[in-house]
């Protein structure tokens, strides 16, 4: 398995894609967190909570992104068809499947420590510069940074999966995209009971967000543990049961 | 990598001549490749048929029929990236996907451009050689051989048709395996690239090697071939030495369109 790691790592450097991603990521990242933290009335960025709410797109953005390297690395090799010479090499094809989602999952890990570092830091320049003091404490500079790690490294595995059962690269990317901002903020509005347990809103928690409605940061991080898990292992059997484009 | 002695099927890739057909051994050891009752269904189409031949070492075998006629299928079939729907495909007596160390028995290229355009053509192979522990001393080796070191550094977006195939056929050659499988590797290649493919296999099969080459332009595969396989809508029309089926002073292409058409109706 480490050969088919290696592998999978050089894959993910000797590209383009990623760097194109990440710089997709800081730009929204900035954007959301400067136009969060410079806009809002200063009365609703008093508390720990409400600031959280101008912090939360690193985290939020990184484990988007993990997702959308997860689906790439699968349905990049799809459309480009070196996903033929790929199990030619190794036939074995769940080998591949496993170090996709481990190489997808640290390559997220770091896309999600720059985007809550960067989140962070503009944040608190942002407020510093308005003149708001900051109020977060030791559990909320714990809980961010750890968080979003931990979504990102499970939301990679969820691109994967999904990745790997629909197999088209523009279909899964926008199918991320469209459930994370779209689909979940629906099911947050009209049926939060449902939606707080939808796996966006799992990753939110870990971050210790909103915890009216979302879950607290264990159970919500055990949740989205499950669904990475039964997602990728769908995508796992799919890809080694079915023929290869 | 364990290297084995000569490690280059064609290290002299200008040399001209183009030395006879050495047979192999007799035919005594068990084929390299065997097809039994290999049978595809896509839903309603039946891509392959009851589809039964076998190869043995040393040979250069044509895989010919026209284009649908399941050539493709039986190559996926073969290389495990397809699963039979009845029969069975072996590749050194076991399913492909069951060999020990795939990528040092058999190598294949079945499509002309599976790369990503944004990767450079050492980086390509270089993802191949670590996923098959392959030396990166053995990808230059391959650069080399197939002529593409000078532009291996570029992404291979930038590559001719004709450098891909090579690039194509440098990652089958990664693990200096037995047996080639190329499907319609000709396509593309300019006279040159041809000529420089034909003696490339050639030699490879006279070091005991075997090569199974899918294609349909049946002048180039006269020229390279010792045996043939010859299928259409799925099912074997006929296999054997090109010899004997060209006796009589009949051409590949008199059988080729006399089988073919007597099948069409």
């Amino acid at each position: 398995m480490t050969a088919q790691l290696r592998a999978e790592l050089l894959k993910q450097r000797s590209t383009s894609t990623n760097l194109g991603l990440f710089l997709a990521m800081l730009g929204l990242v900035l954007l959301a967190v400067l136009l969060h933290g410079l806009s809002l009335p200063a009365d609703r960025l008093e508390s720990a909570s409400d600031q959280v709410e101008v912090f939360r797109f690193g985290s939020l953005l990184g484990a988007l992104f993990a997702g959308l390297v997860g689906a790439m690395s699968i349905t990049g090799e799809i459309r480009h068809g070196t996903i033929r010479p790929t199990f030619l090499m190794t036939p074995r094809r769940g080998r591949v499947v496993t170090a996709k989602i481990v190489a997808s999952g640290l390559v997220g890990i770091v896309f999600a420590l720059v985007a809550v570092g960067v989140a962070l830091g503009v944040g608190s320049a942002a407020l510093a510069a308005r003149g708001i003091p900051i109020t977060l404490d030791g559990s909320d500079y714990t809980l961010m940074p750890a968080g979003g790690i931990a979504s990102a490294a499970l939301w990679a595995p969820i691109g994967l999966g999904l990745g790997a059962l629909l197999r088209n690269q523009v279909a899964s990317l926008v199918a991320i995209v469209l459930w994370l901002f779209f689909i979940e903020n629906l099911l947050l509005d009209f049926v939060p009971g449902a939606g707080r347990f939808a796996p966006g809103a799992a990753a939110a928690a870990i971050t210790g967000l909103d915890r009216d409605t979302l879950l607290a940061p264990a159970p919500g991080a055990l949740l989205l543990a499950l669904y990475a898990a039964a997602i990728a292992a769908a995508g796992w059997i799919a890809t080694v049961r079915r023929d290869v484009p | 990598m364990p290297s084995r002695p000569d490690q280059n099927a064609a290290r002299s890739v200008h040399e001209r001549e183009r030395p006879r057909l050495v047979p192999a051994d007799g035919g005594a050891r068990d084929p390299v490749v065997t097809a039994s009752s290999l049978t595809k269904r896509y839903g309603d189409v039946l891509a392959v048929e009851d589809l039964t031949f076998s190869l043995e070492a040393g040979t250069v075998t044509g895989f010919l029929g026209p284009n649908g006629a399941g050539k493709t299928t039986t190559l996926r079939l073969l290389l495990g990236l397809a699963r039979p729907t009845a029969g069975e495909a072996l590749v050194f007596g076991r399913r492909y996907r069951e060999l020990d160390d795939p990528a040092r028995r058999v190598g294949a290229v079945l499509e002309s451009n599976d790369f990503h355009p944004g990767r450079s053509g050492r980086d390509h192979l270089r993802v191949l050689a670590l996923a098959a522990e392959i030396s990166r001393a053995r990808v230059e080796e391959v650069l080399e051989l197939v002529e593409l070191e000078p532009v291996a550094a570029r992404r291979v977006k930038t590559y001719s048709l004709g450098m891909q195939q090579r690039l194509g056929l440098a990652g089958a050659l990664l693990g200096d395996p037995e047996l080639l499988i190329l499907d319609e590797p000709a396509n593309g290649l300019d006279p040159a690239g041809v000529h420089w493919l034909r003696g490339f296999l050639r030699r490879f099969a006279e070091q005991g090697r075997t090569v199974l080459v899918s294609s349909h332009v049946l002048a180039e595969v006269a020229q390279t071939v010792d045996q043939v396989v010859i299928i259409d809508r799925g099912r074997l029309l006929t296999t054997g030495p090109l010899a004997d089926l060209t006796e009589r002073g009949r051409t590949l292409e008199d059988v080729y369109l006399e089988l073919t058409a007597g099948e069409a109706s």
